[in-house]
């Protein structure tokens, strides 16, 4: 059998060969280098790792598919267009403080479910409208949509790569709190601070609010929210009474809330809404079918395996430069994935720190992995939600806080202990 | 007009031929998929009382995929009760097998035996996504070859779904990922009629308190970079026995690490039997390279021969927890690592409570086991 390397490098030429030559989907591309990493390992075409691997996903495509529903529903119903003009007549008088609290209330999706395509897809549609009304450019719009979704996954109370990475090592979700919101709101902040700070003036509400839609508000009242409430207090039950909502999952929750959109406002036609957002999320969600295959043919052929034997064979400083560029490459394909396969190995590795500092650290990096292409879930749908057709220009715009966040991260990492001194307990 | 139609009817065509196609592959690979449920056949040695469901002693159970044998064993003396169990992980197939082999060896002179190889039944009918993991490994035995499943972690996802965000573990609300929903070493002491998880851990829960057992094994296996790793673990109720044991396995020549059951980790077996029932709870931990991250080429011999240069490597820089080298960490050895900590832990327990004796044996020496293949222990097929 060919070495871990050699199967790694056939992979990704017959993907790259897939994309730029033959114009093939990306998602088409990833199992199309999978079954050409299998055969030339001698394992032919695993017919079952292929589908068991395409499966992975099957939870965040349920998610991704029924928020896009969701968000379609809020739009056509009228309600999006409403909050978003609400959002501006109340704050337009301080813009710092707009783009502050529009950060938090971006954020806050992710930090209840842990998952940041959902948060780009409720919150972060909502805010497109205001933001863009301000003057953003939309690209740029879409990078702080993305970049809060991603805070705002790793943010505390819920921290889904934070659990995988300590569940590896059966360490108790306790005591992250703080070391999360360190990690994750300064930086937030003052990366949305930075992207809009060039284009924050003086607002002229008359001027922009005819650029937010109509207010069908005041025919349809509170009802026309109503879609947000059921979703919000469906999600909050989950958290908060989990042993009654346990089997509710967050897809299903979408989908009540998309239902409830078609009769609370405006009149739509929702199962073409659903037709509609459902073809805009088709590319994604056939990467993530793709991505699964991908993976289950690197594990099963030894290149992931090497991978981490490699990253972690690192000398020391090249250890931060590896876990720097590893694990968003990684979590490009899945942050949760990263967590997993590359967080666990990392946090042992850095034994002698504070692992719960180290921990948050480690999340973050998992976490930039939706903002990484050719994946790049939070940017994909953040370009979606901007109406911007080139999800790439806001990737571009996601760079330079991507890189601020890493140096924070191993910041984090380098002081893990003095941090953990200072953290109340 | 026309021209509208034909695309139309061209796209149609495309679709239901990918949708051919995509039902032609889910055709073809459901086999594979379905024959993972078919459970293999174990030949009990003779001193078998009875078999019994789980669902038995938990109703809840009766007809669900959580439902699994339990082998009781009886001795002609009388003494204590002795619970083992494997398969809590159906990953870990070191103790699947070990209950299997002392399924069909066991003798049993005084006291009561229970056996669960299968301790999350419905883990063995699926492999997690993305771990590779071979279905089944195979064992040559005098009379044939014998397949075991390899299964998952967790409770298959078609049994028990959709997870939940976070899974509030019942009892401690200690918070944990939403897949841990579904890991049984997650869910004890159980929920009667809790989800199928809790509802397998709360039979097992209660199979100890229902019969007094006085020792109760769960079997487990890890990756070699896992930090409790070749490890008894023990609570503040077994400790006792437990560090009897680890001085009479060093004295002959086995190393075993003595780590104490965290009071605060909620939902694992040592720590929840210890807090609900009267039992003196032990974890048994083996080192296997196919349950590593770092790990090469995943197949059925690395699951059982155990061989890796990956891991020997890892082992030179120093990222693992166990020594590792070309000649791997065989079934064979791990195996019989928990053979000899059982052995030992009865022993001990006997020494403690001679009132409670449970005299048994029948198994296969470990040291004669190392030095030979686990199938020419098995009973042929």
């Amino acid at each position: 059998m060919l070495a871990p390397l050699w199967l790694l490098l056939i992979m990704l030429v017959v993907f790259v060969a897939c994309i730029v030559l033959a114009r093939l989907p990306n998602g088409l591309a990833l199992v199309l280098a999978a079954i050409a990493g299998s055969l030339a390992a001698g394992q032919g075409v695993p017919m079952h790792h292929m589908v068991e691997g395409a499966f992975a996903y099957i939870d965040p495509i349920l998610l991704i598919a029924t928020a896009m529903v969701f968000m379609a529903s809020l739009e056509d119903s009228g309600a999006l267009g409403s909050i978003s003009r609400s959002l501006m007549i109340g704050l337009h008088r301080q813009p710092v403080l707009l783009i502050m609290g529009m950060t938090i209330f971006i954020m806050f999706p992710g930090m209840i479910t842990g998952q940041s395509t959902a948060t780009v897809l409720t919150t972060g549609a909502i805010s497109a409208p205001v933001l863009v009304a301000l003057g953003i450019p939309r690209a740029k719009v879409g990078a702080m949509i993305a970049m809060s979704a991603v805070y705002g996954m790793i943010a505390p109370p819920i921290s889904l790569p934070t659990m995988i990475i300590g569940s590896g090592v059966d360490m108790p979700y306790t005591g992250f709190e703080i070391p999360l919101l360190i990690a994750t709101l300064p930086l937030a902040f003052a990366v949305n601070l930075a992207l809009a700070w060039p284009h924050l003036r003086r607002i002229d509400l008359q001027a922009v609010l005819p650029g937010l839609g109509e207010d069908h508000a005041k025919r349809y009242g509170f009802r026309l929210f109503l879609p947000l409430v059921i979703v919000g207090g469906l999600l909050a039950a989950i958290r908060m009474i989990p042993a009654v909502s346990a089997s509710v999952g967050v897809a299903l929750v979408f989908m009540i809330g998309a239902l409830a959109g078609a009769v609370t406002g405006r009149r739509f036609n929702l199962a073409r809404s659903a037709q509609r957002s459902l073809r805009q999320a088709l590319p994604v969600l056939g990467i993530l079918v793709g991505v699964g295959a991908f993976i289950q043919v690197l594990t099963l052929v030894g290149v992931r395996g090497m991978m981490v034997v490699e990253a972690l064979a690192l000398p020391s400083f090249w250890k931060y430069v590896g876990v720097a560029v590893m694990m968003p490459l990684f979590g490009a394909v899945s942050c949760f994935g990263s967590a997993s396969v590359l967080g666990v190995p990392f946090l042992l590795s850095f034994l002698g720190h504070n692992e719960i500092v180290v921990g948050a650290a480690l999340s973050m990096f998992a976490g930039l992995g939706d903002l990484v292409p050719p994946t790049a879930l939070a940017s994909y749908m953040a370009a979606q939600v901007v109406g911007e057709p080139k999800y790439l220009r806001v990737a571009k715009y996601t760079a330079i806080p991507g890189i601020i966040t890493i140096l924070w991260a191993i910041g984090m990492i380098l002081l893990a202990n003095p941090i953990a001194r200072i953290i109340p307990r | 007009m026309a021209r509208p139609s034909f695309r139309a009817s061209r796209q149609t065509l495309i679709a239901a031929g990918t949708l051919l196609a995509v039902a032609l592959v889910v055709a073809f690979s459901s086999r594979a998929f379905i024959e993972q449920h078919k459970v293999e056949a174990l030949h009990p040695s003779p001193a078998l009382k009875r078999v019994f469901p789980l669902s038995e002693i938990n109703p809840n159970l009766k007809g669900t995929p959580g439902d699994t044998d339990v082998y009781m064993y009886e001795g002609p003396g009388k003494g204590g009760s002795l619970l083992v169990i494997g398969g809590s992980h159906a990953s870990e197939i070191a103790g699947t097998m070990t209950v299997a082999l002392l399924v069909e060896t066991l003798k049993v002179d005084a006291g009561t035996v229970f056996l669960i190889p299968h301790a999350n039944a419905s883990a063995m009918t699926h492999d997690e996504p993305q771990e590779a993991h071979p279905r089944h490994v195979f064992f040559d035995t005098p009379g044939g070859r014998r397949a075991f499943r390899l299964g998952a972690r967790f409770t298959n996802p078609v049994h028990q779904w959709p997870d939940p965000i976070t899974y509030a573990q019942p009892g401690s609300g200690t918070m944990l990922a939403g897949a841990e929903t579904r890991n049984l070493n997650r869910a004890f002491p159980g929920v009667e009629n809790g989800n199928l998880t809790e509802r397998i851990a709360w039979g097992i829960t209660e199979l100890i308190r229902r019969e007094g057992i006085d020792l109760s094994f769960d079997i487990h296996e890890s990756s070699p970079e896992y930090p409790v790793i070749n490890a008894i673990v023990a609570s503040e109720t077994s400790q006792d026995v437990a560090s009897y044991a680890a001085i009479s396995l060093q004295s002959d020549g086995w190393e075993f690490a003595l780590e104490p059951s965290p009071p605060n980790f909620h939902g694992l077996s040592h720590r929840e039997w210890t807090d609900h029932t009267k039992t003196r709870p032990i974890l048994l931990e083996t080192a296997s390279a196919v349950m590593g991250r770092l790990r090469g080429p995943t197949n059925a011999d690395l699951a059982t021969i155990g061989k890796d240069p990956q891991y020997v490597k890892a082992a030179k820089i120093g990222a693992i927890s166990v020594p590792f080298d070309e000649n791997g960490i065989s079934i064979e050895v791990r195996v019989a690592r928990d053979l000899a900590a059982i052995a030992a832990i009865v022993s001990a327990f006997n020494d403690l409570v001679p009132d409670r004796a449970i005299l048994v044996g029948g198994w296969p020496d470990p040291k004669e086991l190392v030095e030979h293949k686990l199938g020419d222990y098995l009973a042929a097929p």
